[in-house]
This record gives C-alpha cells, sequence and structure tokens, in this order.
C-alpha cells in the first residue's frame, strides 16, 4: 500500500495536534472511519482516488477536526474572559505609558540629554510599554482560558447593578467647588506666607521658596488668574456641568499660569537663589537646585496638562450625556 | 446574509439537540461510527462525518456511551453502545421533545 496515501498523511496532521495518549486510539477511528466512507463512495462507482480525495475535503482542515474531537479553544480569548482582558488592558494602556514617558523624560532631562533625544527616547519608551502591556495581559488571560480545562477559574465576579458606571455629572458638585475654592485660598496664604515670613529655615532667618523679586506684580498677576479659577470653579458648580467653553477657559487659565512658571523657571527667577544654600550644606546645593527646578518645571507641566485633559473629558462626557 | 443562508443557520440551530438524541436511542444496539452515520442519514438526521464523530466522543466522555474495539474483521473498528445513564438521558431528551411539538402546536399563528 501507498505509505504516502492521502489518507494517512490526513490522519497524521490530525493526529499532531491531539495529546499522545489519544492518538493511536483516535488515529485507528479516523482511518477506518474514512475508509468506511471511502469504501462506500467506490460501491456507488466512483473512482478511489477522487472518492478519497472526495471524503477527505468535506471532513475539513484536520487541526480543525482534531479541536473538535479534543475540545481544544480554536481562539485566543474567548467570550468568557474577553470582557475582563479588554477592560483591564484598557485600565493599563491608560494609566502606564503616560507614567513611563513622563519618568523618562524626567530622567533625560536630569541627565542632561538634548531635547531631540528626549523625544526620541519618549517615544520609543511609549511604545515599548504599550506594547508589553498589550502582548502580556493578553499572554496571561490566554494561559487563564486553558487552565481550567473549560470550566471557569473564577476570574470574573457576576455582574451586579452596582458595577454600573457612575452618572456622568461628576467633578461639578459642592464637595468639588468646596474643595477648589480651599485649594486655591490655601495657594494664596501659602504665597503670602512664603513673602513675609519664608519656607527655608536659616541661621539667619526664613528664606523664601520663590524668588523675592517677583512681588508685587507677578505675584499679583497670579492671584489675578487664581482668582479667574475661582470664578470658572463656581460657575461650573452654577451650571452643573462642565462644558466645552469652561474646558476652553480652564486651559487659557492653565497655559497662562504654566506657561508664566516655566519661562520664569527657565529665567532662573522663579526660586529663591538664596533658598538652597540657606537650606542644604554648600557643595550639593547646586545639583539639589537644579533637580528640583526641573522637577518642579515638571510638575507644573503635568498638573496643568492633566487638569486640562480632565476638563475636557468631563465636558465631552457632558455633552454626550 | 441571505435568506436561504438564514434560513440553513436557523435549521441548524432547531436540529442541533436532535443528533444527540437520536445517537443515544440507535445506540442501544451496539453500533460503529459510519454504520451509524448511514443509519441516521437513512432515518432523516442529516450529520456530518466531523460532527457526529466529535459528538461520539464527547458523549463517551460524559459517561453516556461506552466503547470498544472490535478486532474480528479485517478492519478494526469501534463499537459505541448506550450506558444506563445515556438511556436516562435519552428519555429525558425524548419526553421533552414531545412536550416541545406539543407546545408548538399550542401555539397561535400560522400554520
Amino acid at each position: 500500500m501507498n505509505t504516502t496515501s492521502l489518507t494517512e498523511r490526513y490522519v497524521d496532521a490530525a493526529m499532531r495536534t491531539v495529546p499522545e495518549k489519544q492518538r493511536d486510539d483516535l488515529g485507528t477511528e479516523l482511518r477506518a472511519s474514512i475508509d468506511d466512507q471511502v469504501e462506500a463512495r467506490v460501491g456507488n462507482g466512483e473512482p478511489h482516488d477522487a472518492a478519497e480525495r472526495a471524503v477527505l475535503t468535506q471532513l475539513g482542515d484536520p487541526d480543525k477536526l482534531a479541536a473538535g474531537y479534543t475540545d481544544r479553544p480554536l481562539w485566543l480569548i474567548g467570550p468568557r474572559y474577553y470582557l475582563t482582558w479588554w477592560r483591564l488592558t484598557k485600565l493599563l494602556w491608560a494609566i502606564v505609558p503616560v507614567c513611563a514617558a513622563f519618568g523618562v523624560a524626567l530622567g533625560q532631562t536630569l541627565a542632561g540629554a538634548s531635547f531631540g533625544e528626549i523625544v526620541g527616547s519618549v517615544f520609543s519608551v511609549a511604545l515599548a510599554v504599550v506594547v508589553h502591556i498589550g502582548f502580556w495581559t493578553t499572554l496571561v488571560f490566554f494561559i487563564v482560558e486553558r487552565s481550567a480545562h473549560g470550566a471557569d477559574a473564577g476570574l470574573v465576579s457576576p455582574w451586579s447593578p452596582d458595577d454600573l458606571p457612575e452618572p456622568r455629572q461628576r467633578g461639578t458638585g459642592l464637595g468639588d467647588l468646596i474643595a477648589s475654592l480651599v485649594f486655591l485660598a490655601v495657594a494664596a496664604g501659602a504665597i503670602v506666607w512664603d513673602h513675609f515670613i519664608g519656607f527655608g529655615w536659616t541661621p539667619d532667618g526664613w528664606a523664601s521658596f520663590l524668588a523675592p523679586e517677583l512681588w508685587p506684580w507677578w505675584i499679583g498677576a497670579l492671584f489675578v488668574l487664581m482668582v479667574l479659577e475661582a470664578l470658572l470653579a463656581i460657575s461650573v458648580y452654577a451650571k452643573g456641568r462642565w462644558d466645552i467653553g469652561s474646558a476652553t477657559v480652564n486651559l487659557f487659565l492653565n497655559l497662562t499660569v504654566a506657561g508664566g512658571a516655566l519661562w520664569l523657571l527657565s529665567q532662573q527667577q522663579l526660586i529663591n537663589p538664596e533658598f538652597f544654600p540657606a537650606v542644604i550644606p554648600a557643595d550639593s546645593a547646586q545639583t539639589v537646585s537644579t533637580v528640583v527646578s526641573t522637577v518642579f518645571g515638571f510638575g507644573i507641566v503635568a498638573i496643568a496638562l492633566w487638569d486640562t485633559v480632565d476638563a475636557f473629558l468631563k465636558a465631552s462626557r457632558a455633552r454626550r450625556g | 446574509m441571505s435568506e436561504t443562508e438564514a434560513l440553513d443557520t436557523h435549521l441548524q440551530e432547531l436540529r442541533r439537540g436532535t443528533a444527540v438524541l437520536a445517537c443515544l436511542r440507535l445506540l442501544e444496539k451496539p453500533g460503529y461510527g459510519y454504520g451509524l452515520l448511514e443509519e441516521l442519514s437513512a432515518r432523516g438526521f442529516e450529520t456530518d462525518a466531523n460532527t457526529l464523530y466529535p459528538l461520539l466522543r464527547r458523549l463517551e466522555k460524559q459517561g453516556h456511551l461506552t466503547s470498544e474495539w472490535n478486532t474480528d474483521e479485517a478492519r478494526p473498528r469501534k463499537f459505541y453502545r448506550t450506558s444506563t445513564a445515556g438511556s436516562r438521558l435519552a428519555t429525558a431528551l425524548t419526553d421533552d421533545f414531545h412536550a416541545i411539538a406539543a407546545a408548538i402546536d399550542a401555539l397561535p399563528g400560522t400554520n
């Protein structure tokens, strides 16, 4: 008998994905079944080869047939775990790449890299993080899917109405308004305290954190912007929701504050130069002041960015809702 | 999806469980894969080979069928037979099928 007959090749291909101990049993049964069907067709007058071909065609892809025999899932992640996997991946993608990019940018700046290098490394790190998160979460759920032999691994808790997303108009309640106003008041108070008394203790007395030259005009401008922020918070509360107008005003306020602060920072005019030598020993003062300035700068950018994006998100949610 | 394709899908859904019922009742007498395939076809339970064989395996794994290899003839064949659990399942399925048929007859609407 021709040992590389179509039937033999088919049975071999099908048995490749079947576990060792079932292979003989299944293989023999499949071969017998194919031979029976071919025999029946030949009995009806078909030539052997054509009959064999027709039978095998009807049986279909040998891997698919074997998967039907062994109950092997022919998908990466099935319906049972799909939503859990997707929600987790979305959450990780929203948080981790941003943090990683921020960290890398900060580190590169502190190490003194050029702007092009910073942008390049941020982009490549962010991309790598996104890919890694996608791969590893999928791999974990791939394994979970196949681990319990089709039974529930207990990973997904049953849904209840408590899991419903909160109603859309968040961030506009009385609590938020009070929090915003209190924050602005404390910040104003801190700035005033800083000017008249100062935050750094030296043997000669208190040294202020912000440069004294900023008083009164720059600080005055800052207070005006803070008043505008307070008015914005009150208007959002009165309207009951964020809209594109409020979000845009918020954007401009953030741009002004952050832009002004960053410009001053770059001119070395934001932080009091007396502050660091007063507060830390002389030899590390320069490094620390550079580090703190850079971190401060990144902090300003991060907060401004977060606040702006948050306002726009709330506005778009309110518009949809 | 064209109307015939939709029709085929719905018919497939409708008939899916009846193949199990037919196998369990026919295998009260021991039978092997291809013979069963022919008999099912002759009795009006059209099934493909690549649906029937995995189905027989699954029923065996669940304990509704027992199997043994018959090496009497030139070609060794695996003979299946309905177990006692399988008979109970067959009865339950048949009763349910009659109940559904009666319920369908009692439905209002076009006939």
